[in-house]
């Protein structure tokens, strides 16, 4: 009924991610061949409800089958369910499976295999990551074996993408093997643990050597895949992929880091360079409260000392920032300024980047209204850390911007772990970081990072308003509708400023010419279903 | 000798022991908490508190330790909190990998160092001695990374892919991996350029000590009486000369490899090669504290067992030592 309406909500995201076919497309496809694959970082675990890292979540989109997927367009596809319907109130959603869906140790994938997933994602104990994502499921019913239906609480527009791709969207474990098997067993890549239903059966992880998987010659789709093997290492010096990529050791780069993507160019002509819409925010957050009685993670507030108050906050954050000198040096022109916090490349964004225009005597203005100035100079930290170059270029870059207008700020440099507990779990004393967080779809995923209640709402920042305009923009069936509320949020948002983005963070996937059939879905999917290798 | 030997196999204990320790309290008392890393975006305080009492992290600092060394007394290396991995399963697998890389950097070292400290040391104050000996001064200023990238331009991208740039081949019939390349062409092919970015800062280093330990030794008087004996200088420098001056260099040597796992955590990185260096590395930057443990153990191991080899070795390069 409102299927296709939903679908069709999201066909901006034509404009937002790039699909990357070559015209070696309408050959043949060749069945056989490894497809050998690196990745930046490591994969931390392989647990496909809990574990935390993109390079889990493109794991899981090979290993795992869920009930739909996705398209570059927006357009949901079946996956185990062949179709399905929402009724008009948009709080019942009825799929139909496949008859032909088998997990990898042989069992069926059934309603109730099904049902066994969800509820095991919204059992608290699991602590799984996309458990918010089904806050609003009221109840998942088994109608007969190949019939499921899961009921809302209240309207949610974004039930079909929580499913198809919300980090990893809804991946199916056999129950056999989920009752079998502890979270350790399938954290650590025990292969039998990893019992789900997708084009590729996991053969073996070892931690810091490489991942292994096969093709499941039981996959629903006839044919597919086409490559026999997948094998996946990490390499986490660029230079190193490049002299990897450059002696056809690899087929495959996965988050290849764009400042290096020019040099890499020049070395290999012939190289697919895949990219799109930037959908990842870079931001220098700035801290909205601390904890009134001194104790991280108190409900009572105070206003930060410095970025409490919204006219520094926009000094700094809005005039005081040079987003197109920021993109110009640490991303030497490959990403967009911006500052709303919708990234360029998610759905339903909007350019508010006007609004922050920079402008140092504007800056100086609202400073001096705030009381700073030659006799009460600002000084503040900017937290960052080791996890990517970038942000201390970005950083530093932000320092001298900062000193033209008379504000010193100094930069402290921490591991990522340690950046995380500051910020994150500890409530921390930061004053401002530079960092990029995830990557977006829709706007509805940063309601998680930034709702009042949300543990990574790192400004920790207590303005109701914001959880309201994700309430009303989740609630809304209307995309026309939505789409209005998005603007009116984004511009909100630019004004309090409680997230600051300063550009887009681009996404790069580099391919030997011989890589056939990838299709670019950046950092939602790294699929390779339908790869073929033309060597 | 038995004796002294088991005497010192008994001393690794408590030394271990101390070092683990140190390396326990050391990692508990750095910023960071490897839960906030396992939950990463599910992070919530609640599931932190849980996931803590399950690791037993919540217990005192001594409690933890205790378990530890209970479990490890059980043969229990303990489970990774981040990938849920046995350590050490994780341990075995990668221990070879920069067990080859140490010994062939080293071998590298020596094979560089002996002739280059000879001819230092028999033509002193000639071109080849200021060669030898500014080559080595070179040597142990670059560091291992800055070689290893100049190695990799050149081999690499340079020479057409002559040398793999990274990853790992095993020697036949070591494969820890249920998919794995073995071959002893493609194993020479992927250890050549580590071996020579760990081993040639060292050469340098033990180029300079040797040279030095060998001009003490060719004026010393056994020396000057087997030239008289009419022997010809090959022999004096070799069988006499080096063979005494061996002995600091042998020392140094042991504790090199100290240096040389640290030297293979920056090399293994680069050539991302599955060893013990970036097992430690990715495990104290994740806070991951019995994988921290694990490398912590076996690389203390490691050290001290060396070292008794070296000692014991000084009883073949200088027979008046012996060990009562």
């Amino acid at each position: 009924m409102r299927s296709a309406r939903l679908s069709t909500l999201f066909l901006l995201l034509l404009s937002c991610i790039a699909t990357v076919t070559s015209p070696a497309d309408a050959q043949t496809p060749k069945r056989g061949g490894t497809l050998r694959v690196a990745y930046g970082n490591e994969i931390s675990g392989l647990d496909f409800h809990t574990t935390p890292g993109y390079e889990m979540i493109w794991v899981a989109t090979n290993v795992g089958c869920g009930l739909i997927s996705i398209a570059p367009d927006g357009k949901f596809l079946p996956d185990a369910a062949e179709s399905w319907q929402i009724s008009s109130d948009g709080l019942l959603y009825t799929f139909k499976l496949r008859k032909n869906v088998v997990f990898h140790d042989g069992t069926k994938v059934d309603a109730a295999a099904v049902k066994a997933n969800i509820d095991h994602i919204m059992d608290p104990k699991t602590a799984s990551s996309v458990r918010p994502f089904y806050q609003a499921v009221h109840s998942v019913e088994v109608v007969d074996p190949s019939t499921l239906q899961i009921r809302l609480k209240h309207p949610y527009a974004f039930m079909m993408h929580a499913l198809a791709v919300y980090r990893m969207g809804l991946v199916l474990y056999s129950p056999a093997s989920l009752q079998k098997y502890g979270p350790e067993d399938r954290r650590s890549g025990k292969p039998e643990a990893e019992a789900s239903c997708g084009p590729f059966k996991l053969v073996e992880w070892v931690k810091g050597s490489q991942l292994v998987m096969d093709r499941f010659d039981k996959y629903y789709e006839p044919g597919i895949p086409y490559l026999d093997r997948v094998i996946i290492r990490t390499i986490k010096d660029p230079v190193t992929q490049m002299a990897a990529f450059k002696a056809g050791e690899v087929d495959f780069i996965v988050d290849f880091s764009a400042d290096h993507v020019d040099t890499l160019k020049a070395q290999n002509p012939r190289a697919q360079i895949l990219t799109g819409k930037e959908a990842t925010p870079m931001v220098a957050m700035m801290k909205v409260t601390v904890p009134a009685d001194g104790k991280p993670g108190a409900k009572e507030r105070a206003p930060h000392p410095i970025f409490g108050d919204v006219k520094v906050r926009k000094a700094i954050g809005c005039f005081g920032i040079d987003r197109k000198e920021i993109v110009k040096i640490a991303f030497k022109g490959q990403a967009t300024p911006w500052a709303g916090i919708i990234p360029p490349g998610t759905a339903d964004t909007a350019d508010v980047t006007s609004a922050c225009p920079y402008d140092q005597t504007k800056a100086k203005a609202l400073l001096a209204e705030a009381g700073y100035g030659p006799q009460k100079p600002l000084t503040f930290e900017i937290l960052t850390n080791t996890d990517k170059a970038i942000f201390n270029v970005i950083a530093t870059v932000i320092k001298e911007q900062l000193a033209r207008i008379g504000v010193t700020a100094n930069i402290r440099i921490v591991d990522k772990v340690t950046w995380l507990n500051g910020v994150v779990a500890k409530d921390g004393p930061f004053d401002m970081y530079v960092e990029d967080l995830a990557a977006l779809l829709v706007i509805d995923q940063n309601l998680y990072l930034s709702g009042t209640t949300a543990a990574w709402n790192s400004a920790r920042h207590t303005d109701t308003k914001v959880d309201e305009f994700y309430a009303r923009y989740a609630s809304e069936l209307d995309s026309a509708k939505r789409k209005v509320i998005a603007k009116e949020f984004q511009e909100f948002s630019v004004d309090k400023l409680y997230w600051n983005t300063i550009s887009g963070s681009p996404f790069y996937e580099i391919a030997q010419p011989w890589m056939k059939g990838y299709v670019y879905q950046a950092e939602f999917k790294v699929r390779y279903h339908q790869v073929w290798l033309d060597r | 000798m038995r004796v002294y030997i088991l005497k010192r196999l008994v001393e690794i204990v408590p030394t271990v022991l101390a070092i683990t320790f140190v390396v326990f309290v050391m990692m508990r008392s750095i910023p960071g908490d490897p839960v906030v890393a396992m939950l990463g975006d599910a992070y919530t305080e609640e599931d932190a508190v849980r996931v803590r009492a399950e690791y037993g992290l919540d217990k005192p600092l001594l409690a933890q330790y205790g378990i530890w060394l209970g479990k490890l007394a059980q043969g229990d290396w303990g489970v990774s909190i981040l990938s849920g991995r046995p350590v050490l399963q994780d341990v075995l697998v990668r221990l070879p990998v920069t067990f080859e890389l140490i010994v062939l950097s080293m071998g590298v070292a020596l094979a560089i160092a002996i002739p280059a400290a000879i001819i230092g040391a028999v033509r002193r104050n000639t071109w080849a001695d200021y060669t030898a000996t500014t080559i080595a001064m070179i040597g142990v200023s670059i560091p291992e990374f800055f070689i290893g990238v100049l190695l990799l331009l050149l081999f690499s991208i340079g020479l057409h892919g002559l040398l793999p740039s990274s990853g790992w081949a095993y020697l036949p019939g070591t494969c820890p991996t249920v998919v794995c390349s073995a071959s002893l062409l493609g194993n020479a092919q992927h250890v050549l350029m580590p071996a020579l970015a760990l081993g040639v800062g060292r050469a340098a280093l033990l180029t300079r000590l040797l040279r030095a330990s060998m001009l003490e030794v060719v004026r010393t008087e056994y020396v000057t009486t087997a030239r008289a004996k009419g022997l010809a200088e090959r022999p004096v420098v070799l069988k006499h000369a080096l063979k005494n001056a061996l002995i600091p260099t042998v020392t140094v040597m042991g504790l090199q490899v100290g240096f040389l796992i640290g030297g293979a955590i920056v090399v293994e990185t680069l050539f991302a090669m599955p060893g013990l260096g970036t097992f430690g590395i990715d495990a104290i930057i994740a806070r991951d504290y019995q994988q921290v443990q694990g490398f912590a153990l076996i690389t203390a191991v490691a050290f001290v067992v060396i070292n008794l080899l070296v000692d014991l070795m000084y009883t073949f390069l200088d027979p008046r030592i012996r060990y009562a």
